[in-house]
């Protein structure tokens, strides 16, 4: 089959590869009708995350059809159209029992890495490295899930292919930022970063309850899809001062609930000493990720508040203003998704009509075109919110 | 949920202590290459081939008494925890059959019951150089414990515990493997029981590891097998390439 295969820093190739196959019991092997990319796959194309390595497929938001299962998968058939959630859940484990999926003990064959970095490892990731596992992704024909019974979802009637294709990942990381941010009727939610993730995020904002959400971002087309799309008020950082105009639009208390999709590699906007200094550490890997977003998000939350950190990190962070966050009593929620919780209730919400994520897609190529689309998707051309490959 | 431990008791007088360090950092720094390269093979194998060419390079005594005292605490004891989802009977029961232990123990070829307490051990170390010890039960508290040690002339020698105790809020059982190892008796040049003298937490680690993966979901997850632009170039290419890094 053919796969996109990343094959150092910045260098992808659409290979031929050979076909998967059942490995285990529970594995489903998936015909791949749409796959998405992902911001947070811009942190391993770009070699922010150390444990790639030459030949891996990538992709992990993806839609397609089951053609083959293994003999203890149950609940899935031959010819159902599924979404598989991005992080692999074993469905056994104490934490998956306590739909805490990403926390899974099991579903990661290769949990050395994290153990020796983070203390304890996490779930598997459908293509996003070794150190989370080394699944091959799904920017191919075709891919194999572990544990399919756990991590496919049939998508109902309906609920359309580009709909349904964003609730591997984006939807529910959305989704649950807005959960983890506690949200109460007439809250304020302030969310950076207008990608396909912020997107979610505020949408969801307003399904929990909140009275207004503000997006903050610096391309004018995913501003303007902030407003048109999930209703939310926008804020050019490039332009204004985050800090004042929050507070300007909150009566001086700051958001209540401040929600970061942007991750490791934020830029900070005004801020060019700092910007430099981080810039500088990252090259120099001296600093994995650069928090400017975080500190902003710490600076400008009311006092009490939630800050949810759905962005991505995968290291150190230094000149964290800790003392803020101490003395404000600001309360911190973070995490991968824990999608399987939540499908259900979003596939719902778009049949409802309650959510359309299909809007994120704006381009739809061919597999052969994916290095190029990830190159516009990384300087956010044509205005690329999400390129899907149809391969 | 999976921790290993280093304990530090005291080794007077043992053999090979300044190799086996040098072994553990060279290991170490091997592992670390290994995984900076994204070298998962390197990272798992640098620490074996290491060794098998440390074994013989014997550093004299007076060199290790005079540079090196207080490495001569070295830890022989090393302790794994794990957490597993089943309860204690459950896990007793599957531990107790000794067919079960070879999926657990990767390098463990085969285990001859010789009588109700004591039992041969054929495993293999490496370059499939045959590693064989006898082993007698001391003590066996049903679903609570079991103790062993291995008989004279064992290539291993060794004493192991495995406890299982009701993890609390219902979380099922919390399982300890430890292993007092004891260095070849005599003379410094035992290839294999140096391996065995490096990698003793990772075992014990990687054995309770495969022992919750075996009973909470049945299976190993792998990624043994899958497709990758590396398999094009052929499987022994790929093996090489990921040893070479």
């Amino acid at each position: 089959m053919r796969a996109l295969c990343w094959n150092g820093v910045n260098d992808l190739r659409v290979e031929r590869v050979p076909d998967p196959t059942i490995l285990g019991p529970q594995d489903a092997i998936i015909k791949v009708n749409l796959s998405s990319v992902c911001g947070s796959d811009l942190h391993l194309i770009g070699g922010y995350v150390p444990t790639m390595r030459a030949g891996d497929i990538i992709g992990h938001e993806f839609l397609g059809e089951v053609v083959e299962k293994g003999p203890e998968v149950m609940r899935l058939n031959r010819g159902d159209r599924v979404i598989t959630v991005s992080i692999i859940g074993c469905g056994k484990c104490w934490h998956c029992q306590h739909e805490e999926f990403s926390l899974c003990d099991n579903s990661n064959p290769q949990p050395a890495f994290e153990e020796m970095a983070y203390g304890h490892c996490t779930a598997g990731i459908v293509g996003y490295s070794h150190a989370f596992g080394g699944y091959a992704g799904s920017h191919a024909e075709y891919i194999r899930v572990p544990f399919a019974d756990t991590n496919c979802f049939r998508v109902p009637e309906g609920v359309t292919d580009e709909q349904a294709v964003f609730v591997s990942d984006a939807v529910p990381t959305g989704y649950m930022a807005a959960d983890m941010g506690n949200i109460k009727p007439g809250d304020v939610v302030a969310v950076w970063g207008c990608g396909g993730v912020g997107q979610m995020a505020m949408k969801s904002a307003f399904l929990m309850g909140a009275e207004r959400v503000i997006g903050i971002d610096r391309f004018p087309d995913r501003l303007r899809a902030a407003q048109m799309k999930a209703g939310a008020e926008t804020l050019d950082y490039s332009r204004v001062d985050i800090y004042d105009a929050l507070l300007a639009m909150t009566g001086g208390r700051g958001p209540d609930v401040c929600i970061d999709a942007v991750g490791m590699e934020a830029d900070s906007g005004a801020s060019g000493i700092e910007d430099l200094y981080d810039r500088g550490k990252q090259a120099l890997r001296l600093e994995n990720d650069r928090p400017a977003v975080l500190r902003q998000m710490i600076q400008c939350c009311r006092k009490g508040g939630t800050l949810s950190i759905v962005g991505v990190y995968g290291g150190l962070i230094d000149k964290f203003p800790m003392g803020a966050a101490m003395n404000k009593a600001l309360t911190f929620r973070m995490g991968q998704q824990h999608g399987q919780r939540y499908v259900k209730r979003l596939f719902e919400h778009i049949e409802k009509g309650d959510l359309d994520p299909a809007y994120l897609l704006t381009h739809k190529w061919a597999l052969d075109d994916a290095p190029q689309g990830y190159r516009m998707f990384k300087e956010k051309a044509d205005d690329c919110m999400r390129v899907v490959f149809a391969p | 949920m999976i921790r290993g431990r280093d304990g530090g008791r005291r080794m007077e007088g043992s053999a090979g202590t300044l190799e086996r360090w040098a072994a553990i950092l060279g290991g170490t720094a091997v592992g670390f290459a290994g995984a900076r390269r994204g070298s998962w093979a390197l990272a798992a194998l640098g620490g074996g081939l290491f060794l098998a060419g440390a074994a013989g390079v014997p550093l004299s005594s007076p060199l290790r008494q005079a540079a090196l005292p207080a490495l001569r605490r070295e830890p022989t004891t090393t302790q794994a925890n794990v957490t597993i989802a089943v309860p204690a009977d459950k896990l007793f029961r599957h531990w107790r059959n000794v067919r079960h232990l070879a999926a657990l123990f990767p390098h463990l070829d085969a285990v001859e019951i010789l009588s109700d307490t004591e039992s041969r051990w054929k495993a293999h170390g490496p370059g499939g150089v045959p590693v064989v010890w006898n082993s007698r039960l001391d003590k066996v508290r049903e679903n609570e414990l079991i103790t062993w040690h291995t008989l004279e002339g064992a290539d291993l020698p060794h004493r192991g515990t495995v406890l299982f105790r009701p993890a609390p809020g219902g979380r099922g059982t919390e399982v300890s493997l430890t292993l007092a190892y004891h260095p070849p008796g005599g003379a410094g040049g035992n290839a294999v029981s140096r391996l065995f003298g490096t990698a003793p937490e990772q075992q014990a680690r990687e054995a309770l590891r495969r022992l919750k993966r075996i009973m909470e979901v049945g299976e190993l997850p792998t990624i043994d097998g899958q497709p990758s632009g590396r398999a094009e170039r052929g499987r022994v290419t790929s093996k090489l390439r990921e040893v070479m890094g």
